[in-house]
């Protein structure tokens, strides 16, 4: 993968404020459409029966006085012959059960489903299935579950052991180097445990969806991350072509992963096409928000860790031992891949216990960010040190030290900034370190309060991966239709898409328009990480740059009609004499000789026969300018050899009062690399975002199962909380644009990284206000008093 | 369907058999002639002014607002999200004070007067384009339960501090984090709004 080879020195749209957003007065006013929202005429709501014990199977299931409650359709019970012991292929390679006659959590979607014709009579029908379930002992905790002898927390899934095999990392222990040689170096060896709680998504839509049969052809309503790949599904799990499957991706109510990536996810969808084929009506399938606690981050994890270090801040090796809940992500991956740490060994150990499944919710990094925080944070403190400057001592990658990025950007022709340098020089000066900075527990405010701070880094990683096709066509009234499918995921993106078109073909911003909600065959990048823009705005680029080739060329070309010749807009030109600016095209030599796009393309001379402007259909006289393009951007991961180069830097100032425990978060500095910024109000939007979303995390986000029953107890957005307005104090955002990513124009993504790392943001700044480690997140009231012994 | 207002077949007294081209003739003759109302508004028909627009509705009597306004009549601006009064997005302006339409029942909003985001949209409210300009959404969905609180709040307060913003949209939860562009936009449409306002009592 290379760096963009087609940078301009200078940008017309891009990179301005105040361009327009296409979405916005359809979201502001409420005319905006998801999937919740959408009603069909004779469509029937599908509700599942849930498994109220944390590890059960059904013994026994009575239906008959639901099926005779008026209004109810049809009822799938698991032991149906369309679905008995029947498991599905989903998305990622992997397996579910479409309708299991067993739980491994409590809340789980199991032994029924109704469709009805409103939900009340199918939530009155759910209540009128008789169910006698075996109860089996269940299992919360990973280390528990990983004892000989312990309980199978999902006997019939894995009969043997607790013990999980991985997804997404090849072997149970990741070695870098040799870290028995780096303890060795070491001056000092320190070890610390830390851990982070199980939580969830919590997305504003709760999750639906709609199945319609109009015969063979199949019409899907999808709030879901990966909209196009439902067509895929369709074919295996129907046998039916992919072209016979018609799919809608309404605007989404937040997506941030989790529920709309998860394999779980695919299987209502599947449930409500056999119901549909079942009922010859359409089928939505809806998940309340209870239901929508079915499922949590793979983060809910509980590392040790070993690490030793120079007196110099140099850290010499690293070693990890991790236990998950249900799912895992290598944990020592940032330690290989921006510092210069040369040991590094993490053992990954995942039990799978009786709660939901997890999944990346913003993002799969979380894991291997938790564990570079925590290391920075111990070691910064065992030192007495500075931690920036402990960050610019191990600054790096694969070993190595800077010295190794500056000559890939020598190599790949990337400019030989240093980015973690900019960032934190940049942060410093937003939150007055140099001034504030103090020793631990050595700040007492005047209201009695205890003042923190903390500055934490990382990588941008979100510029490397995904693959995505789109069509451009030019509208006779000279309107430009960007012609592609996509999920709406992350801040404003369509009308970025709208703004790289409009620079690449010299257009007006206004004039450029994307409807991404249609099938129209044409998958941008579904977004699978915030690596959307960096791949989807090549795909425009790319599209642009063959359109205004085109383009160009009817303008300089004579049509040939049947009985006549119709000259072109500019005669005797050739493309190159041309360009194009604010929707029009003008000769570069003399740009008082123009014509507007609209003019050029609405038809040579109008239509043929008739004296519209317009040349309906059959009367138009030259092909429509029509290109599309498609474009991959590297693998999924980083590819050997390629380096990350962009570094963001977050900083943060907290109160903690020493009597209730209570961490009032005063100040956020957020400074990110992104290379280039496109849009400065969407990067803007996903600093905010990501503090709010990763200081709730930090704060108060837990999913909270009662131990002596395994029910989840605080499932519905009253009990678990997540960030409100008034929770976060000031966020000072800093965009600092190095042009060191491998997207377009140098671009990296940050959708994923702001939240991914102020996730862990607060405990160094609790530990510099009260000087004991709070190490466990969510950072409650509580465990601050115990860590000062008050509790 | 007799009781169509559109309907053109003629109505015939049950009691004297007359007949007589309009229902509310109809009802006016039976109620003097036979001392009866016959045609009773049935049980659960609420008549209620959503945006300005007289809407008469039969309910059940579970129906909460929400589903009223959302499902039946098609304002899909009110959001189901929490679906406890916990979030804000379902909130609709009814006789001047913005309430969760999810936590209450349509049945006791007989004769009430309602405003959702749709009805605030149509007036051009400076908030629509101010909640725009300042990019105040992520994915959108729980945006119209922030205008239309904000727009109560400016009905109540045209000039309110930055405090008093933030405290008002304080019960609004928004996922994507937006909420420090909130503030900004919603001060900037009560500027719009006085504006508005000396140049309407100037002239």
């Amino acid at each position: 993968m290379e760096r963009d080879k087609y940078i301009p020195d200078t940008f017309r749209i891009l990179g301005k404020r105040g361009t327009r957003r296409i979405d916005g007065f359809r979201k502001a006013s409420g005319t905006a459409v998801y999937t919740r929202d959408i009603i069909l005429p004779g469509m029937l709501y599908a509700k599942w029966l849930t498994c109220p014990y944390p590890n059960a199977k059904i013994i026994s299931l009575d239906t008959q006085r639901a099926e005779e409650l008026p209004g109810v359709r049809a009822i799938l019970r698991y032991d149906d012959p369309e679905v008995y012991g029947r498991r599905i292929p989903t998305l990622q390679g992997g397996e579910e059960d479409i309708l299991a006659g067993y739980a491994y959590f409590q809340g789980q979607q199991v032994g029924a489903v109704v469709a009805a014709d409103t939900e009340e009579i199918a939530d009155e029908a759910l209540k009128l299935l008789r169910v006698t379930w075996e109860k089996r002992p269940f299992i919360l905790e990973a280390r528990e579950a990983l004892e000989p002898g312990a309980p199978l927390t999902r006997p019939e899934w894995r009969p043997k052991s607790n013990l999980m095999p991985l997804f997404f990392q090849p072997t149970d222990t990741f070695r870098f180097g040799d870290v028995e040689k780096g303890f060795k170096e070491a001056d000092r060896i320190i070890e610390f445990k830390a851990r982070r709680r199980y939580h969830g998504c919590s997305d504003a839509e709760p999750v639906s969806g709609i199945t319609r049969w109009e015969g063979e052809c199949a019409e899907l309503w999808l709030h879901h991350q990966h909209p196009y790949e439902h067509k895929w599904m369709m074919n295996m799990w129907f046998g039916i072509p992919m072209s016979k499957v018609k799919i809608n991706a309404p605007y989404n109510g937040a997506m941030f992963g989790g529920w709309n990536w998860i394999d779980y996810s695919m299987v209502p969808q599947y449930v409500s096409a056999l119901l549909a084929k079942r009922t010859r009506k359409p089928v939505k399938w809806i998940f309340d928000r209870r239901d929508d606690f079915t499922f949590g981050s793979l983060d809910a994890m509980e590392s040790e860790f070993k690490v030793g270090f120079k007196e110099d801040g140099t850290i010499t090796a690293v070693k990890i031992k991790t236990y998950f809940e249900n799912l895992s992500f290598e944990a020592g991956l940032h330690f290989v891949e921006n510092t210069k740490i040369p040991n590094v060994e993490s053992q990954t150990l995942v039990a799978q216990v009786n709660k939901g499944p997890v999944h990346a919710i913003r993002c799969e990094q979380l894991p291997p960010a938790f564990a570079a925080i925590h290391v920075f944070n111990h070691v910064a403190a065992e030192l007495e040190m500075d931690p920036i400057q402990l960050a610019l001592k191990n600054d790096g990658a694969e070993g190595e030290d800077i010295v190794k990025l500056e000559d890939f950007k020598r190599k790949h022709g990337f400019p030989l900034r240093d980015s973690l340098r900019e960032c934190v020089e940049a942060g410093k000066k937003a939150i007055g370190w140099d001034e504030k900075w103090h020793a631990p527990g050595a700040h007492k405010l005047p209201n009695g309060k205890m003042h923190g701070m903390s500055f934490i880094w990382d990588h941008e990683w979100d510029d490397n991966r995904g693959a995505g096709a789109a069509g451009l066509m030019i509208q006779q009234d000279g309107s430009v239709s960007i012609i592609a499918l996509r999920s709406d995921v992350g801040v404003n993106a369509e009308s970025t898409y709208c703004q790289i078109v409009a620079e690449e073909l010299g257009m007006r911003p206004e004039d450029v328009f994307l409807r991404q909600q249609d099938d129209v065959h044409l998958p941008l990048m579904t977004p699978d990480g915030s690596c959307n823009l960096t791949t989807n705005g090549y795909v425009m680029k790319k599209v642009a740059k063959r359109a205004k080739k085109k383009l160009l060329e009817l303008a300089t070309t004579t049509v040939h009609m049947i009985e006549r010749d119709v000259p072109p807009a500019f005669p005797d030109m050739n493309p190159e004499d041309l360009d194009i600016k604010d929707s029009i095209i003008y000769v570069k030599k003399d740009p008082s000789i123009k014509k507007t796009v609209a003019e050029v393309v609405k038809d040579v001379k109008g239509s043929f026969m008739q004296k519209h402007e317009y040349g309906a259909i059959q009367n138009t006289t030259h092909e429509p300018i029509y290109a599309w393009a498609w474009h991959r951007q590297g693998r999924l991961g980083k590819e050997p050899g390629r380096q990350r180069l962009c570094r963001q830097a977050h900083f943060c100032e907290v109160e903690v009062d020493p009597e209730t425990g209570e961490v009032e978060v005063t100040k956020v500095v957020n400074v990110n690399d992104v290379g280039k910024a496109m849009s400065p109000e969407t990067v803007e939007g996903q600093q905010y975002g990501g503090t709010y979303m990763g200081i709730g995390r930090n704060r108060s986000e837990e999913y909270i199962w009662d131990p002596k029953t395994g029910v989840l107890l605080n499932g519905n957005l009253v009990d678990y909380k997540f960030a409100s307005m008034r929770d976060v104090g000031p966020i000072e955002t800093v965009i600092v644009e190095t042009s060191l990513g491998l997207g377009p124009y140098g671009s990296v993504g940050i959708g994923e990284d702001v939240a991914t790392d102020t996730t862990n943001l607060l405990q160094g700044a609790v530990y510099n206000a009260i000087g004991k480690w709070v190490d466990d997140g969510p950072i409650t009231p509580k465990k601050v008093l115990e860590a000062l012994g008050k509790a | 369907m007799k009781d169509s207002p559109n309907d053109k077949s003629r109505y015939l007294c049950p009691y004297c058999a007359r007949v007589f081209d309009a229902l509310e003739d109809l009802k006016t003759h039976v109620f003097a002639e036979h001392k009866d109302e016959p045609l009773r508004r049935p049980e659960g028909l609420i008549r209620l002014k959503i945006n300005g627009e007289v809407h008469e509705v039969q309910v059940e009597p579970n129906w909460t607002l929400y589903q009223l306004i959302h499902d039946e009549l098609g304002l899909t601006g009110a959001k189901m999200f929490c679906d406890r009064g916990a979030c804000g997005s379902c909130t609709v302006i009814m006789e001047g004070r913005p309430i969760l339409s999810c936590m209450t029942l349509a049945i006791e909003c007989d004769g009430m007067e309602i405003e959702t985001v749709e009805g605030i949209a149509a007036k051009e409210h400076p908030l629509i384009e101010s909640y725009v300009k300042h990019h105040c959404m992520q994915c959108g969905y729980c945006t119209p339960g922030f205008v239309v609180t904000a727009k109560a709040l400016l009905d109540r307060n045209p000039d309110p501090s930055e405090e008093e913003v933030k405290d008002a949209l304080a019960g609004n939860l928004c996922r994507c984090g937006t909420y420090p562009q909130h503030p900004k936009a919603v001060l900037e449409a009560a500027q719009v709004l006085n504006a508005r306002r000396e140049v309407k009592n100037d002239a």
